[in-house]
């Protein structure tokens, strides 16, 4: 029974992981570099949904819709105005920039909010009983909003003439501008929608526990663990690798503290890198 | 008159280095004309350099009359010059018919006409439209890769060694098309290795050696010359 709790409460975070995930793996799939700057988009979403919801008293739907727009358009300048130009000298250096970039940025939400953990204004709600399995009716709801938000994104990516070009980008970028694809308009926009997910999911993490300017940066090396072990540049296997290192995450909990369960993150991508580079669904972008 | 027309063309992929070095190249309308030289000729870089793939340092480009020297790829393909690369043409784990929305991106009201118009054109690719691209042979992707081209209905189509890699059969059945699609009257800009095919379907002809223009003429009378025959047609 605790195995069967475990892997519940895997699928739970895991799902919630996949969000933010996404983002990442978009951002490569696109712009091919990792943008680590992702775990403070993942802090200002947090809090931005936290002002909404706390100050303005908007409910929790609204309020993740706020984090994902806030966080979206801190991202989209963010690359606009740092990123971007680092970019033309390589991966590397991109990837460090970002590194600092997340720094500078956690500490701009630091200044604003100190350093204490805060909670969103929820109800108090008893846990739900389910044949011996406990699941709070909030990580239900999360499980929800993050299946429609991921359902919403690959229907946007299948269906719209905008998501087409993204995957078109993705796949071959060179071809994309033969065809007339604006490349600059693309990466604008999936810096938008990767870190509007990085806030939603930041949100969504906190609104299962609190909330302070590490959220994102606690939350980091799983979604880079989820992205590299799906296929880093493949939407679905971020999907797949955000359950997967979920629930590796949570049975852990079965031979560790939960002090080393971030070691499960290092381990997985430790595993991939070893034995499938590619990850589990290679790089697809979709 | 021209549709299209390249000058004094110098280009290269660094600062010192210059694979072109003043090659002119001209497509009248309604013609086709081919490109043939040997390997590091620079044949597939004046092609590179027409789509705007690369900046030339020197030497003028235009198209219907209108400069589109140094151009940004996009805006060479909205004004009307369709640049079918040798490798790396389609977008392999997008489907068929996606491949195809994607061709005519820049006119996205006419897609749905063109791709049942493409579909007519190359059944495979009706018969396909939901496979991923990937999973299509060397002629079926050379064939997606030029009906994407012609989703924009160009005024130009330029087309780098459509034929490499493919079987014989796949080859003719392809330079068939090119033939029809020609006598359609589209203007046709052709880079080829098989160049006994090559001239056999062009008006004119352009000979690179060394990053310069070495021949040029009508197609039929350089395929007669024993010279370009002994060096570039094996006989």
């Amino acid at each position: 029974m605790e195995v069967a709790q475990l892997v519940l409460n895997g699928v739970m975070a895991g799902t919630v992981l996949a969000v933010p995930a996404i983002g990442l793996t978009a951002i490569f799939a696109v712009l091919r570099f990792t943008n680590f700057a992702l775990a403070s988009h993942m802090t200002i979403g947090a809090f931005a949904g936290f002002v909404a919801n706390t100050t303005f008293g908007l409910p929790i739907v609204p309020s993740l819709a706020t984090a994902f727009l806030v966080s979206g358009f801190f991202g989209w300048m963010s690359d606009e105005f740092v990123l971007r130009r680092l970019r033309a000298s390589g991966f590397v250096t991109t990837a460090i920039g970002s590194i600092a970039l997340t720094i500078a940025l956690e500490n701009f939400v630091r200044f604003g909010f100190g350093n204490q953990m805060r909670g969103y204004d929820l109800p108090l709600r008893r846990d739900w009983v389910i044949q011996g399995l406990r699941v709070s009716p909030q990580q239900v709801e999360n499980l929800a909003i993050a299946v429609v938000v991921v359902a919403l994104l690959f229907a946007f990516l299948a269906l719209t003439r905008t998501g087409k070009a993204m995957r078109a980008v993705a796949d071959n970028p060179m071809l994309a501008s033969i065809k007339g694809i604006n490349s600059d308009t693309v990466a604008r926009l999936v810096s938008f929608i990767a870190m509007g997910l990085a806030g939603l999911g930041g949100m969504l993490t906190g609104l299962d526990t609190t909330i302070d300017p590490l959220v994102g940066f606690r939350t980091i090396l799983s979604v880079f663990a989820a992205a590299v072990v799906g296929g880093l540049g493949s939407i679905p296997g971020a999907v797949v690798g955000a359950l997967v290192v979920g629930i590796g995450e949570e049975l852990s909990l079965l031979f560790l503290t939960p002090a080393y369960r971030t070691a499960v993150g290092f381990l997985a991508i430790l595993l991939v890198l070893t034995l499938r580079p590619r990850g589990i669904l290679g790089q697809r972008a979709y | 008159m021209s549709e299209l027309f390249a000058r004094a063309i110098v280009a290269g992929y660094g600062a010192a280095d210059e694979i072109l070095k003043g090659v002119d190249f001209a497509v009248g309308k309604g013609e086709i004309v081919c490109i043939i030289g040997p390997n590091g000729a620079g044949k597939s870089t004046l092609l590179k350099t027409i789509s705007g793939l690369l900046r030339p340092k020197s030497g003028t480009v235009s198209l219907d009359g209108k400069d589109i020297t140094g151009r940004l790829p996009r805006e060479i393909a909205r004004a009307g010059l369709a640049y079918v690369p040798q490798e790396h043409n389609i977008f392999p784990s997008m489907t068929v018919r996606e491949n195809l929305e994607m061709g005519g991106y820049i006119d996205p009201g006419a897609v749905p006409r063109r791709i049942v118009r493409a579909m007519e054109r190359f059944p495979v690719l009706g018969t396909k439209q939901r496979h991923a691209a990937r999973t299509l042979s060397g002629g079926e992707r050379q064939i997606l890769a030029m009906a994407m081209a012609l989703m924009v209905e160009p005024s130009v189509l330029m087309l780098d060694e459509p034929s490499a890699g493919l079987s014989p059969l796949a080859a003719e059945k392809l330079f068939d098309a090119i033939v029809e699609i020609n006598r359609e009257g589209l203007s046709i800009g052709i880079v080829e290795q098989n160049a006994s095919e090559a001239l056999a379907i062009s008006s004119k002809a352009y000979i690179l050696v060394d990053g310069r223009n070495s021949r040029t003429g009508d197609a039929a009378e350089l395929a007669a010359n024993p010279e370009i025959r002994r060096i570039f047609l094996g006989g």
